[in-house]
């Protein structure tokens, strides 16, 4: 690695980066099998930059940011090489006692999810006042990242507070103290998207009012786009690209950059046609064992060589590249040919299936007749309020929507929304509501959930849980058998999964087990409960395209429930968005998108991240559905409400807008709740 | 703490004691315990039976008789002992303060071994492991044995320790609370309570080393499983020494099971100490116990077991209210 540290030294700016990473290798061991997590960084992040560290999961950056704190887990006995320093602090090697001090004075870190990061039993103020060092302060550092009212969230306990205030209480025990660093890790993730603009725009401010530096761990390359200075892609504990956030995003030199970005959806991606991923998503064990000396990336590496094997491209510039303060490195021998040689070709892709929405398209006439419908569909539970208190949280309120068969229609919302309780309802795991909902019978309707991981029953193997749903239907026990490859083979898992237990599989395979489980007798309808949410950009794009193509092989009606647009885009023909329990507005996927009609619908458009988008002013958090304010749910957050939406109950149902679709073509009318019937600005 | 799981638990304590009370009448009454045959004597004559059933109102229906004993129960009233004659409530007066003080004693004993043996084994301190075998060995013994085996040690070999009863000779126990070493403490007499201590030690470490094992373990794997919180992590992250980590941030939130553990463990000790205080010959209500249920002496017994039954679920009641102090989302 010497070569990359003479490029450091000499392309690097005179000032002294605030933290500091040479030849960083770090090894832990799991469950007695010691493995390399970081395999050789160099890194410098320097005063008042955001630096985006990006990566799918078991690229080693949570590792890396623990290393940075000195807080890799003692259980896992961690061997660090190299030198980490910040600050001037030995954070590798240094002293104990050392370390702990400059994790007070210096580095401040948000965690992704500020409920279990926080102490249950310990108030608010007390928490951050143990890192600002007095009340006072922390009443001032509460303020300054925008928790309303501090003095009286003071005596708060965190489960009495919402996700978005826990968040900002985080960075507000973060920024205690004035630290030259502080390391948020996927700090958004565990946050509804109107909440993560918002939180963003908090991260951001750190740096603008306080100057100092955010290293930005992140999944999202979207998230990274919008508020990083400058952007490191690591792969497999090594960095593949790092340099300028609009240049690594917009001309990226690597090709898994190149990959990431191409399967990363957006609300411009293209329909219909098969969503781009990654090579080899499905088995990861291809990666190269340790002590491989070559590129890790080359098995997924549509351009790799033999040469790819035997050597390591060293984090190089281009060779035309000006001498530059932040110069634009990339790990790869083919250096800037790779860009060309990819966007050249056509990319490599799955095999690709038909493009989906045409072949539909042509069948809409015979299914206009709807095959899940639901008639003002009210569900109430009893639960306890923050305070401990009996209440009712109503999940729907209200809820009338045709599904026609056939068609595939995404449920939007954020938290609290109704969206799973709709989901569930339909699926039959709900009985306690009133209302009507028509649903084809059990056997007919399949559900698909978020963690595969939890819904598959561990001691069975993938052969005994795809074939007990076979049970029934009278096949002996090789034509069991068949059909259940011939179900892993849809899904695109080999016949050898037939013996493997859910943990031995890894989280793409068991969702594609799942995918399996719930069409090896074809449903009517599917159901899906955001199953892609918890997979990497392009394990969630092939899942994607799996559910597409199943849908059309098998002529299923999809309702996929979602808080993403740019994957209900995707997945759905339509687009019904809820808020509260309700339906504000439904509509063509492409229509919503386009021109949507709530402002709702709008805040949420503009809060998918992306680059260059710039980050909405969103004003509020969802509501809790204990007690949802009056008339309109969203009024208090509406930028164009008026007087009457406190109270109106016109602006709470659907009202058709737009022009009548023809006759017979199956399509349905748009629709908005809203007192401006859609004339907005 | 919110006052409504204060009435609830307050609800839930009222509600277990009506129930000890109707499994208590409802033994009594299959029992065969012959009340009238045991003040009168089996010699009485028909018509003096039949008087003093009617005047006991033993002929009265179920519901009345209960109601009645709820009564007594609620005035302080527990009957009659057979044996000695005396009000059972003055009976208990008489021998409990010695049981109390045996188990607050080796209840306390027990609360500082177990927070000894977790902390040491959570910070790694040095012996941590000598510490937590012998605690090991020690409680695998049964607690009568191990009574004996320190009886032995202690006392007849090397002549430590007394070995019976709460006070040497030279003292005298008239204190107002019946606790010797408080007592020794209100008068002004500290030699009346280093004296009651020397008796206590023996009985209440025999007695305390089975539940220091049980709830040390409860609260050294709940600190361990706290270290790994997240925001154990988060606490990390703010430069706070490990000692202030552990004690403000692990200790409170590993508090719930070993809560949970004691008020089951103090219950026990009401039971374990009967034995223990045969072994060490403690003037308490294990002696009266033992004394009366030979003879069938049912009023007693009653009592007894009314008197640490309700002990048991104040102490589990008491538990819960801790754990609700300790963690604001179980007070809810």
């Amino acid at each position: 690695m010497l070569h990359t540290m003479d490029d450091t030294t000499t392309a690097d700016p005179p000032v002294t980066p605030v933290a500091s990473l040479r030849g960083l290798r770090v090894s832990m061991a799991r469950n007695g099998v010691r493995s390399t997590v970081i395999k050789g960084v160099d890194l410098d992040i320097r005063r008042g930059e955001i630096l985006g560290l990006v990566g799918e999961s078991g690229s080693g950056k949570s590792v890396l940011s623990l290393a940075l704190l000195g807080l890799l887990p003692r259980a896992s006995a961690p061997v660090v090489s190299g030198t980490l320093t910040v600050s001037g602090v030995d954070m590798a090697a240094g002293p104990e006692e050392e370390r702990r001090l400059a994790r007070g004075r210096d580095l401040g870190v948000v965690f992704q999810d500020p409920m279990t990061s926080l102490n249950p039993t310990m108030r608010i103020g007390d928490q951050v006042a143990e890192a600002a060092g007095s009340g006072a302060e922390a009443v001032r550092l509460m303020r300054a990242v925008g928790v309303p009212q501090p003095e009286r969230r003071m005596r708060a306990y965190p489960h009495e507070l919402s996700g978005g205030l826990r968040q900002r209480v985080m960075i507000a025990m973060a920024i205690a103290g004035g630290p030259k660093l502080v390391v948020a890790d996927e700090p958004t993730t565990a946050l509804d998207v109107t909440v993560q603009a918002q939180v963003l725009r908090v991260l951001r401010g750190l740096t603008d009012d306080l100057g100092c530096s955010v290293l930005m761990i992140t999944h999202d390359l979207g998230v990274a786009g919008q508020i990083t200075d400058r952007v490191a892609v690591m792969y497999a504990g090594r960095i593949a690209e790092v340099g300028p956030t609009a240049q690594v995003l917009e001309r990226p030199r690597h090709p898994y950059t190149l990959g990431l970005l191409a399967s990363r959806l957006g609300l411009t991606t293209e329909r219909g046609a098969p969503l781009r991923t990654l090579a080899d998503d499905a088995a990861p064990d291809a990666a190269p064992a340790e002590g491989d000396t070559g590129c890790a990336y080359r098995t997924r590496c549509p351009l790799a060589m033999p040469r790819c094997a035997d050597e390591l491209p060293p984090l190089g510039e281009a060779a035309t590249a000006a001498p530059t303060a932040f110069p634009h490195r990339s790990a790869c021998l083919l250096a800037d040919e790779a860009r060309q040689r990819l966007l050249g070709d056509a990319p490599a892709a799955e095999a690709a299936p038909e493009p989906v929405t045409e072949d539909v398209k042509g069948e809409r006439a015979e299914r206009a007749q709807p095959i899940v419908s639901t008639t003002e569909l009210r569900c109430d539970f009893t639960v306890r309020d923050r305070r401990g208190r009996k209440a009712t949280l109503a999940a729907l309120r209200g809820v009338t929507l045709d599904v026609a068969a056939g068609e595939s229609i995404a449920l939007v919302g954020e938290s609290g929304s109704g969206k799973s309780t709709l989901l569930r309802v339909i699926a039959g795991l709900e009985t306690s509501f009133t209302g009507a909902v028509e649903r084809p019978g059990r056997r007919l309707t399949q559900m698909v959930f978020q963690d595969a991981g939890a819904s598959l029953t561990p001691w069975l193997t993938v052969r005994e849980l795809l074939t007990e749903r076979l049970t029934g239907l009278r096949l002996d026990r090789r034509a069991r058998r068949g059909r259940a490859a011939e179900a892993l083979r849809s899904v695109g898992l080999p016949e050898e999964a037939l013996d493997a237990r859910p943990a031995e599989l890894s989280g793409g395979q068991r969702q594609r087990v799942a995918l399996a489980r719930a069409t090896i007798v074809p449903p009517a309808v599917l159901l899906c409960d955001e199953p892609t949410s918890a997979l990497d950009v392009s394990l969630a794009a092939s899942v994607l395209n799996l559910i597409n193509t199943l849908r059309r092989d098998l002529g299923m009606t999809v309702i996929f429930v979602t808080h993403d647009l740019s994957v209900a885009r995707i997945v759905g023909d339509r687009i019904a968005v809820m808020y509260l329990g309700r339906l504000v507005e439904t509509g063509a996927a492409d229509e919503v998108i386009a021109d949507p009609k709530h402002p709702y619908t709008r805040a949420l458009i503009s809060a998918v991240p992306g680059l260059g988008v710039t980050l909405p002013d969103i004003v509020g958090e969802p509501p809790s559905p204990i007690d949802p304010p009056g008339g309109c749910a969203y009024h208090p957050r509406c930028a164009v409400a008026r007087e009457e939406c406190a109270t109106t109950l016109t602006g709470i149902q659907l009202v058709p807008i737009g022009p009548r679709p023809p006759r017979g073509s199956g399509e349905q009318r748009r629709g908005v709740a809203c007192v401006h019937r859609g004339e907005l600005r | 703490m919110t006052p409504r799981f204060l009435a609830a638990r307050a609800a839930s304590l009222l509600g277990l004691l009506l129930v000890l009370s109707l499994v208590l009448f409802v033994l009594q009454e299959i029992s065969h315990t012959d009340a009238v045959a045991a003040t009168l004597g089996a010699n009485a004559s028909p018509e003096a039976i039949a008087a003093e059933r009617a005047r006991l109102g033993l002929d009265d229906p179920a519901i009345d008789r209960y109601l009645d004993y709820l009564g007594g129960l609620v005035t302080g009233d527990l009957g009659t002992s057979f044996r000695t004659k005396h009000a059972v409530t003055e009976d208990i007066g008489t021998y409990f303060p010695a049981t109390l003080e045996l188990v607050l004693f080796s209840f306390a004993s027990a609360l500082a071994l177990a927070v000894v043996f977790a902390l040491t084994s959570v910070l790694r301190r040095r012996g941590a492991g000598v510490f937590r075998g012998l605690l090991f060995l020690a409680s695998t013994a049964p607690t009568f044995l191990l009574g004996i085996f320190s009886l032995v040690v202690f006392y007849l070999q090397l002549g430590w320790l007394p070995g019976s009863g709460r006070l040497s000779g030279a003292h005298e126990a008239d204190g107002p609370t019946g606790l010797l070493v408080v007592d020794g403490l209100l008068t002004g007499d500290p030699a009346l309570s280093v004296d009651a201590l020397e008796h206590l030690l023996l009985p209440g470490i025999a007695l305390a080393v089975g539940p220091a094992l049980a709830i040390g373990r409860v609260f050294r794997s709940s600190l361990l499983g706290t270290l790994d919180a997240e925001y154990v992590r988060t606490a990390r992250s703010k430069g706070l020494t490990e000692r202030r980590i552990v004690l403000r941030h692990v200790v409170r939130n590993s508090l719930n099971a070993a809560l949970s553990m004691s008020g089951l463990q103090i219950g026990f000790m009401f039971a374990g100490v009967l034995v223990v205080e045969s072994v060490f010959s403690w003037p308490g209500l294990g002696s009266y116990l033992g004394a009366s249920i030979p003879v069938s002496d049912f009023p007693a017994v009653a009592g007894v077991t009314l008197v640490l039954g309700a002990i048991y679920i104040v102490a589990n009641t008491a538990a819960d209210v801790l754990q609700g102090m300790a963690d604001p989302r179980v007070a809810r």
